[in-house]
């Protein structure tokens, strides 16, 4: 699915989501940009982007605006491209992962995780079949491995479990409702003390 | 669809009866009559007259009496002829035995079965199945011998099964360990009663207090999922899930197309239906005996009880690693301890009784804890192999346990004597365990399934 459709489809389920718009030329990306941003080709063609040099972070003024957009187009090669995404930089927070698919025997199903390391390397996440209720997203997140991350450990502050528990519900509802996805990502939603915002999505029909 | 025909038919035809020792066919029948089954018993045999001292039939429409239940082992290309005259007969169950269908690639012919037991409306197991036992009415389709397979004993457990040998297994070692069961169920290919259907059975079925079920994967992910939360809502559902690595070196990628692969969404079902997930058959043994035996446990605060220092402190480990709370005692419990035992023993929590305690001892503190509101449940410790610990010891865990307070749970490791006092504790329903490991993690099953039940 485009990139402006999967985004639409989250903003119609009321997911926080961290605004952008995409460009064709350096003069659209430096009316559009609001310091700090960040900058990702738009490509089918490109797969992890940001090893290949096609993701630029925390971009902070004009000039390195220009530099990051011309070090970005010289990083495609000769893969098709239908634009630049110019999003402003979301604050720091903790990484999360909110996903699902559909599996063949029980339908769709929501997947929950902590971004990064923890994921990849401890495959720290929890699943639950949808449509799930409060209870169950309370489940999945109390399930993680790294829960303590979740509400504050060692000096960190805790993170909104209850924006967290809407979010896994709206994700839910989100591919319970809509047969035609296979495959949803929201990777990363970073959440705060109060609130989250999720920065990238992706969905596969 | 009639299932409980399955479990509970007044008459019975054994179509593919045999007077060879050696066919299957000699041996479903042999177990009919010896297992004691209390209805009509019709062999069927073209090419007999009489097998074990009974009227050999040419085929069920031969037959004056009304079947309710067929059990078929034949050829595979026969099976569906045998089950049209059974349905022209009005027989309202079948057990199919006889494998040779989807398993082995022959789709049509297990369409043809689907389609004849459709029209009919026959409620038929398998097949590729080893189908039912029920202690109660003495239904016995499964094709072993009884002196290589025991059969359990009447109780409240009961076990449906994809895989026959898997079920062959469980229900031998069932028989062992004195558990006591009330319905067996293979249903191999499933072709017209599936996991869901058996599962809903159960669930309705009066006599069966606990479901353990054993697949490696269902028909109707949707149905099941639905039917398993509807039940777990009303009794226990112990399930264990064969084939599930395959998947778990799959999931190394960190988008959510790999990470949730068939095992971890299962583990999601159960989890979300409120299953108990065993991982191995030891569980399943170590959480259903639990289930059947012990009442709700209302909380996590566990009392330890043992005559070796060792053995509490290994029991206080799993308490921790289980995510359950030691208790604290109450000041009337100590108070009352204290006055029975010797002064060198340290009242508190886990209690070591001493390596010279009796059962006197023992009961003493069993009672105390029983009645002590700060305990959840009770966990005794028994070494047989010091001098002052003999059977008494058992005819009091016994009377305590069948008091239902709250849970009474014994770990007695140890060789022959630990071992012969532990089976007569199990047969008198006390769940007993060799490890306190299995023991606590059998209780924190109990205890997060009593909290979701206590929830609902």
């Amino acid at each position: 699915m485009e990139y402006v459709d999967a985004v639409a489809l989250i903003k119609k389920y009321d997911i926080d989501f961290a605004e952008g718009s995409i460009v064709r030329s350096v003069d659209e990306a430096l009316k559009a940009a609001e310091y700090p941003v960040a900058l990702k080709i738009m490509s089918d063609e490109i797969s992890h982007k940001s090893d290949k040099g096609c993701v630029k972070l925390n971009v902070k003024d004009e000039d390195s605006l220009r530099k990051a957009y011309s070090e970005i187009m010289s990083n495609v090669g000769s893969a098709k491209v239908d634009g630049v995404l110019v999003q402003r930089m979301a604050k720091p927070g903790l990484e999360l992962i909110v996903g699902g698919r559909r599996d063949k025997q029980f339908g769709p199903v929501v997947l929950f995780g902590l971004g990064g390391i923890f994921v990849e390397v401890f495959k720290d996440f929890s699943l639950r079949v949808c449509p799930i209720d409060r209870n169950d997203a309370l489940e999945m997140i109390s399930e993680m491995k790294a829960y303590q991350l979740l509400t504050g450990a060692r000096g960190t502050k805790p993170v909104d479990i209850e924006a967290i528990v809407d979010l896994l519900q709206k994700a839910s509802k989100l591919l319970y409702e809509n047969k035609q996805i296979n495959e949803m990502d929201l990777n990363p939603v970073i959440a705060y003390e109060k609130g989250y915002c999720a920065v990238d999505v992706r969905v596969l029909p | 669809m009639n299932i409980d025909v399955l479990f509970n038919p007044n008459s019975v035809a054994v179509i593919g009866a045999s007077r060879d020792p050696g066919k299957i066919g000699h041996v479903l029948l042999r177990n009919f009559i010896e297992g004691g089954f209390r209805g009509q018993i019709y062999p069927i045999n073209p090419k007999s007259d009489e097998i074990l001292g009974l009227k050999c039939y040419l085929s069920v429409n031969n037959i004056k009496g009304d079947v309710d239940l067929a059990v078929i082992a034949i050829p595979a290309n026969f099976v569906p002829d045998a089950l049209r005259e059974c349905g022209e007969k009005g027989v309202k169950g079948a057990i199919v035995i006889s494998g040779g269908f989807s398993e082995v690639g022959n789709v049509e012919l297990e369409n043809e079965l689907k389609e004849v037991c459709a029209k009919y409306d026959i409620a038929c197991l398998g097949p590729n199945c080893m189908g039912v036992i029920n202690p109660l009415t003495r239904v016995d389709s499964v094709f072993i011998p009884t002196y290589k397979m025991g059969r359990p004993k009447l109780g409240g457990v009961s076990f449906i099964s994809q895989s026959g040998a898997i079920g062959g297994a469980v229900l031998d070692l069932m028989a062992r360990q004195g558990f006591g069961m009330s319905k067996f169920v293979s249903y191999g290919n499933g072709a017209v009663l599936d996991e869901t259907d058996l599962l809903r059975y159960m669930a309705d079925d009066e006599r069966t207090r606990i479901i353990v079920l054993y697949i490696e994967g269902v028909r109707r992910g949707r149905e099941f999922f639905e039917t398993l939360k509807g039940v777990t809502k009303r009794k226990p559902v112990v399930v264990l899930k064969g084939g599930k690595t395959a998947v778990g070196a799959a999931a190394t990628k960190s988008h959510t197309g790999s990470l949730a692969g068939n095992a971890a969404v299962y583990d999601a079902v159960f989890k979300q239906c409120k299953a108990t997930e065993a991982r191995n058959l030891d569980e399943i043994f170590n959480f259903s005996k639990l289930f059947e035996s012990q009442p709700f446990c209302n909380g996590e605060r566990v009392g330890i009880i043992t005559n070796g220092g060792g053995l509490a402190v290994i029991a206080s480990d799993s308490v921790e690693e289980n995510g359950l709370k030691i208790a604290s005692l109450s000041e009337e419990s100590r108070r009352r301890i204290n006055e029975k035992v010797p002064a060198y023993v340290n009242v508190r929590n886990p209690l070591d009784l001493s390596g010279d305690a009796g059962a006197d001892r023992f009961e003493v503190a069993v009672q105390a804890m029983l009645e002590d509101s700060n305990v959840d449940a009770l966990l005794v410790g028994v070494l047989f192999q010091t001098e002052s610990i003999d059977s008494r010891v058992v005819s009091m865990l016994v009377e305590a346990s069948n008091l239902k307070k709250k849970p009474l749970l014994v770990v007695c490791p140890g060789g022959e004597y630990a071992e012969v006092h532990g089976r007569i504790l199990e047969n008198c329903g006390v769940p007993t365990y060799t490890s306190s490991a299995s023991a606590v993690r059998s209780l924190r099953k109990l205890v997060d399934y009593s909290k979701f039940m206590g929830k609902k």
